[in-house]
């Protein structure tokens, strides 16, 4: 009976001539996508490594260490063919010097701002958007368009249990429209075999990660849209219903998260940090020419009725000490701003990983974000590759400035250059070798963060938890509704 | 006492409904009090107008809807305690028989009949079925959207055959066919019978009723206002009485009618 039931849904699913046309059409632009998504991250990969070479031989041309502008890229990962995630508008390099913070600069995007404009239509955009549709498409009709041709009187005529034709309704479904999109799926895997695109044993288990996520998030619809079906006597209105569900979860919900948060846990803009920071600073030097200026009253009334003979030899007698004193004075003063610059930091940032969680969390009402977020954890394209990056690019950065600054006393003198004082030749700077390239054979290099698998799955388990939950919620609704369901 | 328990026993009806009374949530009494029992190789005839109560009567006989009072039983099953074992025993033909658009004739047969526990039939057997229901051999491999309503009340009725359940429901199951394919359906139920079945059939056809029906029972607004045996209708011009009985009707729906149209 089951079986039966299993099969009908299938045929009916298969037969209908929807099918055929909707069908070949995500088909087509699943394998179109992974097939731009392979282009474009051998582009990534051309470019990265040619960027690398010409960082590489500025270096080595450079006339001395100290003129070294070094630079870090950032390295394409295959995962962005199927989940882009930020990787197009975080910057793809930083440069490295001791005098700057680290900040990627240089997105693909700002580079080639057309394609900012038609975004870039990957693989967790076409499950998102149009896979989503696609089962709505094919469920929205599902209990109420058989009541309304009058065959769901007809199977209800014959000993059939609602549990088992609804059970049946949905493997049906989902194996009809389930088997049919691992096809164009597998055939795009089959794509990166042929264009040699390296994929690792942890990606490929990533890639399987994100395809069983689209299978639930693909469910889901399946079974909201049974569930409204269940719920309605018209397919005219359930395709409504579905249509505004659909907008509200896909288009309205995950934004409401963003600024729901943003009123909720109001953080600052960059500008106003930096102006916070300046304003720390402008009083604490304020702070410290008082301080300054009472220290010297206090030194002159030190030297209060001495002469002038007398009040040099003190000055020169203490000199050193006073010096010492006040340089110990300025080097608190900029201690005191680092560190309050570097607390006022950390407080905007942690305020904004409030902001976001709080907003995520929101987001999580509809099970998208969710499919987006579980999405772009596995593929490593998350709202944490850019912090990843800096953070690397800051480790990096240390190595590489302890490296010049040891090169740099080999090489004697500061700054890279020597000054020798010859009473034939005058002043004379010297660069170090600037006849010659730098020796670059023992600088560190920088490589990419690795995020393990392990984190990366077990940082998109809840998301998959809760879209299970969402598919749980839909399905039992479903059943309830369809036990109450008037047939005629 | 025993004599009744014999009774009952030999003519077991297949068909019956006990007391039944539906009030609909909108507080229209479709249904007040009805009996009615059919037996095996019995045509019973339920004959009224539009709003006489006839689909709701059949409704409760397949537990699409809860009877307010009273009980339906199938081959003695109560329908509303036991559906999944009540409906085992009977088949069902709608007064506008829908299959899937997509599916043809053979697929919708093939279809509905296992649905209804047959499982053994071979395509032969279908093909069988549908010549005997009259429907053309073309159209066997044609998908269902394209055929016409006398076309599916066919197959509707080759999908009774083929269940080949004891008791069948009849619900005005050939209104709006021409004259030639009610006859032919007509004649169809008229085998079924002679087969043995147990058939409830609603109508509004008065001379269709006539024809073939054992029993003939006049609904009006929910009442079973007259039952006549194919015998005692012999010398009774049905017209007369048919009139007789819907005049009341008639009047309350006229002067419904121009109530409406006179607000
Ligand atoms: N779902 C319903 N809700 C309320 N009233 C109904 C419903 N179905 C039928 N009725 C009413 O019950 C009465 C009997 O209807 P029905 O059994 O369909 O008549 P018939 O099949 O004899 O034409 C009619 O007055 C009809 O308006
Ligand atoms: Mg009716």
């Amino acid at each position: 009976m089951l079986s039966l039931l299993i099969q009908k849904e299938l045929k009916n699913i298969l037969l209908s001539p929807k099918f055929a046309a909707t069908f070949l059409v995500c088909s087509v632009l699943i394998l179109i996508s992974i097939f731009i998504g392979i282009n474009e991250y051998e582009n990534a990969v051309r470019q990265f490594e040619a960027n690398q070479q010409i960082a590489q031989q500025d270096i080595a041309q450079a006339s001395s260490w100290g003129q070294v502008r070094n630079i870090a890229h950032r390295e394409p990962t295959p995962m962005q063919i199927f989940v882009s995630g930020i990787h197009f508008d975080v910057g793809r390099l930083s440069g490295i010097s001791s005098f700057d913070d680290v900040k990627l600069v240089r997105s693909p995007y700002s580079d080639e701002t057309l394609f900012a404009i038609f975004r870039v239509i990957d693989f967790a955009f076409i499950v998102q958007i149009v896979l989503s549709l696609f089962a709505i498409l094919f469920t929205y009709d599902a209990i109420n368009g058989e009541r309304e041709n009058g065959t769901l009187k007809l199977a209800f005529a014959n000993s059939v249990s609602r549990v088992n034709y609804l059970f049946a309704k949905f493997a049906g479904i989902w194996l009809g429209l389930i088997i049919p999109l691992l096809i164009p799926i597998l055939i795009g895997l089959l794509l990166l075999l042929v264009f040699k695109v390296p994929v690792g044993a942890d990606e490929w288990m990533s890639i399987s990660g994100l395809i069983g996520l689209s299978v639930l998030y693909v469910t889901f619809f399946i079974g909201i849209g049974i569930l409204v079906s269940a719920l309605t006597r018209k397919s005219s209105l359930s395709f409504l219903l579905l249509l505004v569900i659909w907008i509200g979860s896909v288009l309205i919900l995950p934004r409401m998260g963003v600024m729901a948060a943003g009123q909720i846990v109001p953080t600052e803009s960059i500008a106003q940090l930096e102006a916070k920071q300046e304003a720390f600073q402008k009083a604490r030097w304020d702070q410290y020419s008082a301080e300054l200026s009472d220290i010297w009253r206090s030194r002159e009334a030190e030297m209060e009725g001495m002469d002038e003979n007398e009040r040099r030899a003190y000055r020169d007698d203490k000199e050193w000490e006073w010096l010492e004193k006040d340089d110990v004075l300025r080097k608190k003063v900029q201690s005191d701003i680092i560190e309050n610059n570097r607390t006022l930091m950390e407080e905007s940032r942690n305020r904004k990983k409030v902001q976001e969680k709080l907003a995520f969390n929101i987001a999580r009402l509809s099970p998208v974000s969710s499919f987006r977020l579980a999405a772009m954890n596995l593929a490593g394209t998350d709202i944490d590759l850019k912090n990843r990056y800096e953070q690397s690019m800051r480790i990096y950065k240390d190595d590489f400035t302890q490296f010049v600054e040891k090169k740099q006393e080999e090489d004697g003198g500061h700054g890279g250059f020597r000054i020798s004082v010859d009473s034939e030749s005058g002043v004379q700077l010297d660069f170090g070798r600037n006849d010659q390239t730098l020796d670059t054979s023992d600088m560190p290099r920088y490589s990419a963060p690795k995020t393990s698998l392990q984190t990366s799955i077990a940082s998109s388990i809840p998301d998959f938890g809760l879209l299970g939950l969402f598919i749980l919620l839909a399905f039992g609704g479903s059943f309830i509704a369809f036990l109450r369901y008037d047939m005629r | 006492m025993d004599d009744q328990h014999n009774e009952t026993i030999k003519q077991a009806p297949l068909l019956e409904a006990r007391n039944l009374t539906k009030v609909y949530e909108d507080g229209v009494k479709a249904l007040d009090n009805l009996q009615l029992k059919v037996h095996p190789g019995e045509i019973f005839a339920m004959l009224g107008g539009n709003g006489a109560g006839k689909t709701t009567t059949i409704n409760i006989f397949l537990d699409f809807i809860q009877p307010t009072s009273g009980n339906a039983f199938i081959n003695g099953v109560d329908v509303n305690k036991d559906p999944l074992e009540a409906k085992k025993n009977v088949a069902f033909v709608s007064e506008n028989v829908q299959l899937y658009p997509n599916f043809t004739a053979i697929q919708n047969v093939d279809f509905f009949v296992r649905l209804g526990g047959k499982s053994n039939y071979k395509r032969n057997d279908y093909e069988a079925a549908l010549l005997r229901v009259g429907l053309q051999r073309e159209a066997f491999d044609k998908k269902l959207k394209d055929f016409s309503k006398g076309m599916r009340q066919k197959c509707g009725i080759a999908i009774a055959i083929l269940k080949d359940a004891p008791a069948i429901l009849l619900d005005e199951p050939t209104s709006g066919l021409d004259p030639k394919a009610g006859k032919e359906f007509t004649r169809l139920v008229g085998e079924l019978r002679d087969e043995g079945k147990a058939i409830l059939m609603s109508t509004h056809d008065i001379f269709r009723a006539k024809e073939i029906a054992d029993h003939v029972g006049i609904l009006n607004a929910g009442v079973l206002v007259a039952q006549k045996t194919y015998n005692e209708l012999k010398g009774v011009n049905l017209e007369n009485l048919y009139v007789e009985y819907m005049a009341g009707y008639m009047e309350e729906a006229t002067g419904s009618l121009i109530n409406s149209l006179a607000e």
